[in-house]
């Protein structure tokens, strides 16, 4: 019984477990998958699949905000997510997920090629250097696979047939404009939403805010519904150097308190976002969708000229001024932020009459709109976050239009003749990211080798009855830039164990 | 023979206690209603215990290809959005609300009857500081609280329980407090003080038997409600992890697909009113047959 | 004196209400999340500008920091302002308040109107067939989760019938000039049926699916009291006379057995403002449980720290309002 013997067989004992723990014998990946409750359905079958590829996974869902603060401090290592676009331009979608510490980049994913591209995309004037750019960093990224590709859905809408004139728009947006009805002129929507943010253009961080608003106010351009910039309240721009954009604005509009609608108003609208602190103390958190802008001026009363610290492509400024409503100066300097708040004016096709933005909100037509009266009288915004309660209304007639159907309920509308569900292009990326920072993900091989061991095509097929469509990268099909070469990762179990073999498990 | 005598209690409650057992289930034998409650939470303890043995899928097993299949000979109750069965799905759904809820009564009634009745005995700063606390607590609407509590301490099966049992304990510790203030009033408990016996002694062995039946009663009484609550915070996402087949989930899985798949939110639903009742019709059975004075109210 | 206890019982809710607003204060600020990351959603910002409005919100401060700016604003009576709507949250509250008392107001009518006529053909024959019958409705009401309830009647009513509607306060068709926030009252002040009936027909499911279990809960106080009261001396006195049954069960009974049933239904009514925000959501109501659920989720603490408040407050008064209720009803009885 000398102690040496125990010495000998303790450090035995002890080698072997740290050969355990290094890999030299064979080890299996295992990871635990973060997701939120909408997308438990399609975490939960993407588990089963992997288990049975001998991955050992399993599913959490989260609250939202709560995985959000755990994914930003790096304690997450898998997790499903997703961002929208709605510029149709990556500039809104891979510059802050993919750039290096970027604001969405929750994967960790930091490469110089990729900076360097996406710098050159959002400060070249030259269309074709920006596509190249955007290009080159899809390969990069498709070879990288900081992420397992996911898709994009469509976005499933379904409307009466006493609509006319509607169409779901590809960023979600309803414009209700050019819709009339075949009996009666109160138009009800049934939103997804739980409450819209607030009525001050100069917050809204959501789509469903801006929804409501674009239909309030007009902005110096605006979207078609497959995204396309046309003039709202500027009829013409130009391009005066590298770094100056000149608009003309169009004559003789008002707002719908009947003061005429000025040069000053669009200084004042940007004035209130550039400038921090100008909202009862607090900046406006959209101030940097306008890229590198210093300051906008009158040049008289129908031209502002917007002055850039340096160079930025025309389009990108475009897609952003179509998120800039402009706002009525001499109203809200008198009736003040809260007064203007509690009852917005504009200049759009339709007043603001009542409501609240957790209920429902009730628009009037401004008959006095400078493109001529719309068709209907009343425009109705109701909140509507049960997906099953929207298609009841919709169903028994209580509201006309619906937003997001799921798409297990699509054959259930499609079998009633006085319903339509009608789609449009999704502007949405989703996906599952995984940690680069950690282990195991650090490992490219092992990120390659997930994106080959997910077959996507029953979940897409069986879970989202066919609206979905794979993305070789982030990038969307909608967006410029995309290059339709890249073909998705395919399912392929074999090369999958081939690298899981490389990188040591 | 005296000094033996002495350490006996004052009240012989052990054989009371005893025969109010007897009571019970002879009470409970002899009525119809309370034996078929008897007889479904019997079933329901078996099934928990059982689920693994009899139920016809394994409940994780998904069959996207079978995705919300109706009620049929394969799937008694159909399958859910990812071809799980619901039948096997709701038999392990028992594990989770049976257990959460006697957990959570289990240590509720302790910790609130151990501090109800020393504040009422001690009184002084013990009592005040109970009581504040309870104050405070109980202007605090309950389901905000747990839905806080659960968002900070994430979804989990024993987080669960502590959300529920933070302010689960308070009724148990009003009504103990009540209890031991009313029986410290007592000539048995004031002989015990006569002779001498510590206090700790006499809260254990004199008080504590003459209320543990009440407390019983009104634990039985709250079990069904905290089963209901556990389904409540699922149901809304923070309660148990989705990885564990738990009632107030499964509802709220189904409630997207309500129109084209009715059996995902109702056959939970269904199971989880069944047990409920089973046990509050106990507990009332319970409640008039150990105090036939008070009736039921 | 009897004043001087309800303004003694009043005071005492303050301390009550800045202690549950500080639990709030605290349970918040500890949750993972960052009001402002989460509502820039997937807006392409900069560090710089988020850090910015962190601070513009104080929220770079330390926690002691943030509490005692919280504590001086609510010395000064300022709620504060909402991080998500940017609206003043007295604003926001005095919206979503009129829409939570109506549907609590219409649950206790719909609870009582269930409970009473059962609670009373229970207690008339203890034991009967009838009394037997009742406790096993209410217990069955009692045992109810509310929120399946609540699906099962959309699927009942709103789909397969198309009787009702789904979700909303009012046809939007229709359109009430708010006087009081309180939309039953402002559609009768404007002399508008249809949209009174419109309401009331939107209150029906939502009200009946909180209804249910608080009925349940007032069924078996009524029958329990009222089989009390019938037993008491002076009631057997009454029948000696020769009173009619039905006067002895109205006049001499009943008064006397509401007042457990009274208190039962005021310390509901705390219950039933902080419990139904699972209904609003279900119901799409724009309650106040589903503007505290929702700012929660949303890191607004700004708006959980007052709705919790205004909770407590709801709590104290109810309770007081019972004590003084109960007093008027039995003179016998003293104010604690």
């Amino acid at each position: 019984m000398r102690p040496g013997r125990w010495v000998i067989a303790l450090a035995v004992l002890l080698s072997l477990c740290v050969a355990n723990v290094t890999g030299v014998y064979a080890k299996t990946l295992g990871f635990v998958l973060d997701t939120t409750a909408n997308r438990a359905t399609e975490a939960q079958a993407i588990v089963a699949q992997l288990n049975q590829a001998g991955i050992t996974a399993e599913v959490r869902v989260w609250q939202q905000s709560v995985l959000q603060a755990q994914i930003l401090a790096g304690q997450r290592i898998a997790y499903t997510t997703d961002w929208g676009s709605s510029y149709f331009d990556p500039f809104d979608l891979a510059v802050p997920k993919y750039v290096t510490r970027a604001r969405g980049n929750f994967s960790f994913y930091s490469n110089a090629s990729v900076d360097r591209d996406m710098t050159v995309a959002s400060t070249t004037t030259n269309d074709a250097i920006r596509k190249t750019a955007y290009f080159d960093a899809q390969h990069t990224l498709f070879k990288e696979a900081p992420w397992v590709f996911g898709y994009v859905l469509q976005n499933i809408e379904a409307q009466s047939t006493t609509v006319q004139g509607w169409a779901p728009a590809a960023d979600n947006s309803e414009s209700v404009y050019p819709v009339s009805l075949r009996s009666g002129d109160s138009l009800i929507i049934g939103m997804r939403t739980d409450s819209i943010g607030t009525f001050d253009p100069a917050i809204p961080p959501n789509r469903d805010t801006e929804t409501v608003l674009r239909n309030i106010y007009d902005a110096l351009v605006a979207h078609t519904l497959d995204g396309k910039v046309v003039p709202q309240l500027a009829t013409s721009w130009n391009k005066v150097g590298p770094a100056v954009y000149d608009f003309t604005l169009r004559a003789g509009v008002k707002f719908q308190n009947g003061d005429p609608l000025t040069a000053d108003d669009v200084v004042y609208t940007f004035q209130r976002v550039l400038t921090p602190g100008a909202i009862s103390g607090q900046s406006s958190p959209r101030k940097d969708l306008l890229g590198p802008l210093v300051r906008v001026q009158k040049i008289d009363d129908t031209h502002v000229r917007f002055v850039y610290g340096a160079a930025f492509p025309e389009v990108l400024l475009l897609q952003a001024l179509v998120h800039f409503q402009i706002v009525p100066q001499k109203y809200v300097q008198q009736v003040g932020e809260a007064g203007f708040v509690a009852k917005p004016i504009g200049s759009g096709p339709f007043r603001y009459a009542r409501g609240a933005v957790n209920s429902e909100i009730v628009l009037e037509r401004n008959d006095a709109y400078w493109a001529g009266p719309a068709k209907l009288r009343q425009v109705v915004f109701r909140m509507m976050p049960e997906p099953s309660t929207r298609i009841a209304a919709l169903l028994s007639g209580e509201v006309q239009i619906i937003q997001e159907v799921s798409p297990d309920l699509v054959d259930r509308l499609k079998a009633n003749p006085s319903v339509q569900v009608k789609t449009a292009e999704g502007t949405r990326s989703y996906e599952i990211e995984l940690n680069n920072k950690m282990e195991p993900f650090s490992d490219p091989r092992v990120r390659a080798a997930l994106n080959y061991a997910i077959n996507w095509d029953p979940i897409l097929r069986d879970i989202y009855h066919g609206y979905a469509k794979r993305l070789a990268t982030g990038f969307l099909p909608t967006g410029f830039g995309y290059d339709p070469s890249l073909k998705p990762y395919p399912y392929d179990l074999a090369k999958a164990r081939e690298l899981l073999k490389q990188a040591g498990y | 023979m005296s000094t033996l005598h002495l350490l006996h209690p004052i009240r012989r409650h052990g054989v009371r206690a005893l025969s109010s057992m007897n009571r019970v289930s002879a009470g409970l034998a002899a009525e119809p209603v309370g034996f078929i409650a008897g007889v479904l939470v019997l079933a329901y303890v078996l099934g928990t215990l059982l689920a693994p043995l009899v139920a016809p899928y394994s409940p994780p097993a998904t069959d996207l290809a079978a995705r919300l299949a109706p009620p049929s000979r394969a799937h008694w109750f159909g399958t859910d959005a990812l071809g799980r069965d619901v039948l096997s799905r709701t038999m392990y759904g028992a594990r989770v609300s049976i257990p959460v809820g006697l957990l959570t009564v289990g240590i509720s009634a302790v910790a609130g009857t151990a501090l109800g009745m020393s504040g009422a005995y001690f009184r002084g700063g013990i009592d005040v500081v109970g009581a504040r606390l309870v104050e405070l607590l109980q202007a605090f609407p309950y389901l905000i609280f747990a839905i806080g509590m659960m968002a900070f301490l994430g979804p989990g099966f024993w987080n669960l329980i502590w959300a529920l049992a933070l302010k689960g304990w308070i009724e148990f510790y009003r009504l103990a407090r009540g209890e031991t203030l009313s029986q410290a009033k007592m000539e048995y408990v004031e002989a015990a003080h006569a002779i001498g016996y510590p206090s700790s002694w006499i809260l254990v062995s004199e008080i504590l038997p003459n209320i543990v039946n009440t407390v019983t009663v009104v634990a039985m009484l709250r079990l069904g409600y905290f089963m209901v609550l556990e389904a409540s915070l699922s149901f809304l996402g923070v309660g148990i992890p989705p990885s564990i087949p738990a009632w107030g989930s499964m509802i709220s899985d189904g409630r997207n697909v309500l129109f084209v798949a009715w059996w995902v939110s109702t056959i939970p639903g269904l199971a989880l009113l069944v047990l409920v009742l089973a046990i509050n019709l106990l507990g009332d059975r319970m409640r008039e047959i150990l105090n036939p004075r008070r009736r039921t109210g | 004196m009897r004043l001087l206890r309800i303004l003694q019982r009043v005071l005492l809710a303050i301390p009550v209400a800045v202690g549950v607003a500080v639990l709030a204060f605290f349970s918040l600020h500890l949750l993972p999340g960052d009001p402002v990351q989460i509502m820039l959603g997937d807006t392409n910002t900069s560090a710089a500008l988020i850090r910015s409005v962190q601070h513009e919100l104080h929220l770079d401060q330390p926690l002691h920091v943030q509490l005692a700016l919280f504590l001086g604003q609510l010395a000064r009576g300022d709620l504060g302002t909402s991080i998500v709507q940017h609206r003043a949250v007295t604003a926001i509250i005095a919206e979503a308040l009129p829409a939570t008392i109506e549907l609590t107001v219409a649950t206790i009518v719909i609870a009582v109107l269930i409970a009473l006529p059962l609670g009373l053909a229970g207690a008339i024959h203890p034991g009967s067939w009838i009394d037997r019958t009742v406790l096993s409705i209410s217990l069955l009401g009692a045992s109810m989760p509310a929120f399946w309830f609540g699906l099962l009647l959309i699927l009942f009513f709103a789909v397969d019938a198309r009787a009702l509607p789904t979700s909303g306060q009012i046809d939007s068709a229709i359109g009430v000039p708010p006087v009081t926030g309180f939309l039953l009252v402002d559609s009768l002040l404007a002399h508008n049926g249809a949209a009174f009936l419109s309401v009331v027909r939107h209150l029906v499911m939502p009200a009946l699916t909180l209804g249910v279990v608080f009925a349940a809960v007032l069924a078996r106080t009524v029958r329990s009291s009222m089989v009390d009261v019938l037993h008491r001396q002076y009631v057997t006195t009454a029948r000696a006379k020769g009173v009619p049954e039905t006067a002895v069960v109205v006049k001499h009974a009943l008064r006397n057995a509401l007042i457990p049933a009274v208190t039962v239904a005021g310390l509901q009514v705390g219950e039933l403002l902080g419990g139904n925000m699972i209904v609003e959501t279900v119901f799409a109501w724009p309650g106040l449980g589903r503007l505290v659920v929702n700012s929660i989720f949303a890191k607004d603490y700004v708006v959980v720290q007052a709705a919790v408040m205004l909770y407590a407050i709801t709590y104290v008064a109810a309770n007081l309002v019972v004590d003084v209720a109960y007093t008027a009803l039995d003179p016998q009885m003293e104010l604690g």
